[in-house]
Parts: C-alpha cells; structure tokens; sequence
C-alpha cells in the first residue's frame, strides 16, 4: 500500500512538476537536428522535427494525466448525481435513469468515443466531450446501488421523517457512504481515461500535434519505426506505467476496503 | 419467454436510442456537411453548385425528422443507403468489411482463451507460489498495455526487426496472425485475472469438504464443481470483453491496414460519409446487444439460481 501511494504521488509531481524540469521547449522545430539517437544532448533523443523527446514526454504528462484526471473527475460528479436521482427520486425516475445508462452501456464506449470525437471534429475539446459522455456509467451504477440499500435503513427513514429533503438527504447520508466505492471505481475509469485519450490522440482524433500528448506523439513515431524504433518505446512505457501504477492503486485500495467490511 | 420478450423490448429501446443519439450528432457536427463530402469526393476546391447538388441529393437538405424518418424507414427493411463519398451501397461493403473483421475476433477471443484458461488453472494449484505471483503480474500488465502500441512493438520486433511475419494488409492468412496477437494477448490478461479470482472463489465453498470427506476423487469435484462456479463471473465480464474485442477491433485494422469494419468506420469519420457512420454505428449495437442476450441466456442456464423475477 505504501509504495502504491509513492507511485501515485510519483504520477502527481510528474504532471505538475514535469514541465517545469523538461530540459527543452517540447514544440521547438529543430530540422538539422532531427531524428537524433539518445546522446548527451538530447537524453532520449529527437523526434522527426528535431523536438526533445524527452522534454515532450514530461510536458505530455500534463496532457495526458491532466486530462484523464478532469475527464474521469467530470463522469464521477455526473455518474453519482444520474445514481442518486435514481435512487432517491422514486419508481419512474429510477426506470428512466437506468434505461438511458443501459442505452449508454450498450455500445463499446470507446468506439462511441471514437464517433463522438470524429464527428465533433478532432481536437482536445472533443476529446474531453467524448470521453466524459462515455465514461458516467459504471459511477451512476454504484452510486445507485448503494443509494437503494440506503433507502430502509434507519437513519435515512428517520431523516426522510424529519422532514429532510432528498437534496440534503443525498449529500448528508448517502454521499458519506458512497465515498470509498466510488474512489474505487474513479481509479479504475483514471485509468482507462488515459488508455482512452492515448487511443483517441493515436488514431488522429484527439489532442492535435503539436501538442507533446503521449498517444500523439506515438502516432508520430510510428512513421520512422525501421530509423528510429527507440522513439515508439518511450511515450508507450509512460502510458504503461501511469496505467499500470493507477490500477495497482485501486486494487489495494479496494482490499483494504473489503478488509474493513465495506463493499466496494 | 418473459425475460426474453423484456429483452427484446430493451434491446429494440436501445437500438433506437442510438441510431436517435447518432443521428442527431451527425446532424449537428459543425462544418457543412455537403461541402465536406463534396472535398471527399473530389479532392479539390469544388464550385457552389456541386455542393447544393450534394445536398439536394443526400437528404441533407431536409429537416431533422424527416431526414430521420426516411433513414429509419429505409434501415428497418434493411437498406442503409448510398455512400456519400462513393455513391456505392453501404450494405456489401458493410459484408465485405465484416467478413475480415469476424475472424479476426474470434481468433483473438481463441487466443485469448487458450492462454488465459490454463496459466489460471496452474496459477491457482498453489496460490501464492511464483506460478501464481507471475501470472497476475503478467495479467496486471498486460491490461496497462494499450492495444495500439502493443500492435506496434509486435510490429517492430516480427516485421520490422525479425521480417517472419507481414504487418501491413490482409492477403494471406499468415496478415492475420499479428493483428490476432494483439488483441487475444490483451483478452489472455484481462481473463486470467477474472478466470483466477473465479477459481479461487470457488475453492471457498463450504460443499467442498463435504464431497472431498465422500471420497469425491479431486478430478470430479475439479470438473463437476469448481469449473461451473468459476464459470460464472467468467460469464459475467464476456460482455465487457466484447467491448474490449470491438475497441480493440478498431485500432488494431488501423494499424495493421486490414480492410475490416474499426478501419472502415475510421476512414468513413474522416470523410465525414454519413450514411457509412451510421451503418456501423447501428450494425455494432445490433451485434453487441445480440451478443449479450446470449451470454444472458447462457447465464441463466449455468447458474440456475438466476430466476426469472432477476431479469
């Protein structure tokens, strides 16, 4: 658990810190210096305009971590909003609620994210449209989930008799108890939201170069495979490692979870 | 029959959902629809007139609901019109594309379930021991590892720097086997995680004792026990690996250039052809919600404690 919270802290300060320690401008077209093998100069060498790879991967971080932390922060905040509603606002809203989350659930949601974001028109605006749009469901499940087994225990019957209203019922007693279970899914949707925007940058469809995002950059790459290959190994390991850190994370977090008895 | 017609309901609800939501974005998408085409089709700046003609043509000057209905009218006797760009049928192509892209993914769902049943079976005979620890660290890391630099890194090392296997296309069957790879390796990591936990959990059973104090030889209780209860969260996340497989689909036909649907559907985004988006749109929802009927199905008949009051 310990060396779990050392390598999120790790991902932390990269996004934040990253940028400022990157020896280069990641964006600085450098043609005679282009396509450079990793030296002195350039730590991991250049990429097809002469840019530091290694300056990009660290400006990238913020990119790809900064955008999959707002992307699976927005589908927490709108999945647990459709689950309480669901759970809280009687018989024909909860069958409204969760017919539209199976409507959404029924579709590969990265390939809706893909049409999504095609359609849209590429960019990082879309981008993060798309992935939010897609990315609610599994929140808005739990959430509702719990939220029903709430309903008859006895502090929530006396609070619904007090004359409390559902708005404040469903922040002062619903909200506490939901907390652990969904941080559990936050990690696990922090980490698919990574693969997701690397895919969508990967296929031309999400953040444009020549911003340094690291499924861009591996797009870039792929063109100067037989000269370069090392350059396709870098931002690839970044995503494995973000992602495989993440899911580590919320793998420990929910054994201590089920240690404690709480269902995650 | 009940479930099943509830089913059908559900399933026919959500299918007009989504050819309702995907419309609706199409109709929306910013940028003029018919210039876009009429760039597609000609590759070059084009007069004014073309484009009205485009739009005269494709429908794309009617309203919304009527646009809507004629569509919806035409796909329902299964006719999903004209490509904007080509002028062609959508409906061979859309045959064409499947007939690269289904056994592509069953090879992968093969792959996947010839590594991941038996490392889990050998990884739970002794839980904890190296066996064990190196197949969840594999698995942990073969779900960190997105689907499209994996292609790569096989591309790199058996195309590029070995030159055994082809990467590019779709002529030979030997085209196939990096792309199956790819996506059964990411399956294999996924499942073996579930297939292990699944064993494990099945282990707890308290009638396990009881049959073992019977003398039930430990091959029976294996296959006649354990295997069903393990069976089940396997049965559960097959919905989930689909989509994985159709996400996977996509990316890997684009980077190993293979005809398929994901390639299709990628090109036709680009092109903005309406018409070929909302075919694929449509046919992925028919074959997802198709697909989890089935595996609903088969549920119920592994776990009968699944009634019909569940659904």
């Amino acid at each position: 658990m310990r060396s779990v919270i050392l390598l999120v802290t790790g991902l932390v300060l990269l996004a934040v810190l990253g940028p400022l320690v990157a020896p280069a401008d990641p964006t600085a077209i450098n043609i005679p210096n282009r396509l450079k093998p990793p030296g002195a100069e350039a730590l991991l060498g250049t990429d097809a305009f002469g840019r530091d790879i290694l300056s990009r991967l660290l400006h990238g971080a913020r990119w790809s971590l900064g955008l999959a932390f707002l992307i699976s922060v927005i589908g927490l905040v709108i999945g647990t909003i459709v689950g309480l509603a669901a759970a809280l606002g009687g018989k024909l809203a909860d069958w409204v609620v969760m017919r539209t989350t199976d409507t959404f659930l029924a579709f590969p949601e990265l390939v809706a994210a893909v049409v999504i974001a095609g359609i849209l028109g590429a960019g990082t605006w879309s981008l993060i449209f798309a992935l939010s749009v897609t990315g609610w469901m599994r929140y808005a499940r739990v959430a509702r989930g719990i939220g029903l087994s709430l309903t008859t225990r006895g502090y929530v019957v006396q609070a619904r008799l007090a004359g409390l209203s559902p708005l404040s019922i469903a922040r002062w007693h619903y909200l506490p108890s939901l907390i652990p279970s969904l941080t559990v899914v936050w990690t696990g949707m922090f980490a698919r939201a990574i693969l997701g925007i690397s895919t969508l940058g990967f296929l031309g469809f999400g953040v444009q170069p020549p911003l340094p995002e690291w499924g861009t950059m591996l797009l870039d790459a792929r063109m100067h495979m037989r000269s370069t290959p090392l350059q396709m190994i870098w931002p690839g390991l970044a995503i494995v490692i973000c992602v495989l850190a993440i899911n580590l994370a919320g793998d420990a977090l929910r054994d201590s979870l089920a240690d404690k008895g709480q269902t995650a | 029959m009940r479930t099943l017609l509830g089913f059908l309901l559900r399933a026919s609800v959500v299918l007009a959902a989504t050819a309702l939501a995907t419309f609706t974005l199409l109709w929306n998408a910013p940028g003029d629809p018919a210039l876009a085409i009429a760039l597609a089709r000609y590759q070059s700046v084009v007069p004014a007139e073309v484009v009205d003609q485009i739009r005269a043509e494709t429908g794309l000057g009617l309203g919304f609901w009527t646009a809507f209905q004629s569509w919806l009218g035409a796909v329902l006797v299964g006719d999903f019109g004209n490509s904007a760009v080509t002028g062609l049928p959508v409906l061979p192509e859309l045959v064409t594309a499947m007939s690269y892209t289904m056994p592509l993914g069953l090879a992968a769902l093969a792959i996947g379930m010839a590594i991941s049943v038996p490392l889990a079976i050998l990884a739970t005979r002794r839980p904890g021991e190296w066996l064990d620890r190196f197949a969840v660290a594999i698995a942990s890391l073969g779900t960190a590892i997105p689907a499209f630099w994996l292609g790569l890194l096989l591309i790199l090392l058996f195309a590029v720097q070995l030159a055994w296997l082809p990467a590019m296309g779709a002529r030979t069957p030997s085209h196939a086997i990096l792309p199956a790879l790819t996506l059964g390796l990411g399956i294999a990591a996924s499942l073996t995680r579930i297939i292990r936990s699944g064993i494990l959990e099945a282990r707890e059973q308290s009638f396990l004792p009881a049959l073992k104090r019977r003398g039930v030889v430990d091959r029976t209780i294996g296959r006649d026990h354990i295997a069903p209860h393990a069976a089940i969260p396997v049965i559960t996340v097959l919905g989930l690996e689909l989509a994985f497989l159709l996400e996977g689909l996509v990316v890997v036909e684009v980077i190993f250039g293979r005809p398929g649907l994901g390639s299709y559907l990628v090109s036709a985004i680009f092109s903005r052809d309406f018409p070929r988006v909302q075919a694929v749109v449509i046919l992925t929802a028919l074959v997802f919600v198709a697909v989890n009927l089935v595996i609903d199905l088969i549920y119920r008949l592994v776990d009968p404690r699944i009634g019909e009051n569940d659904a």
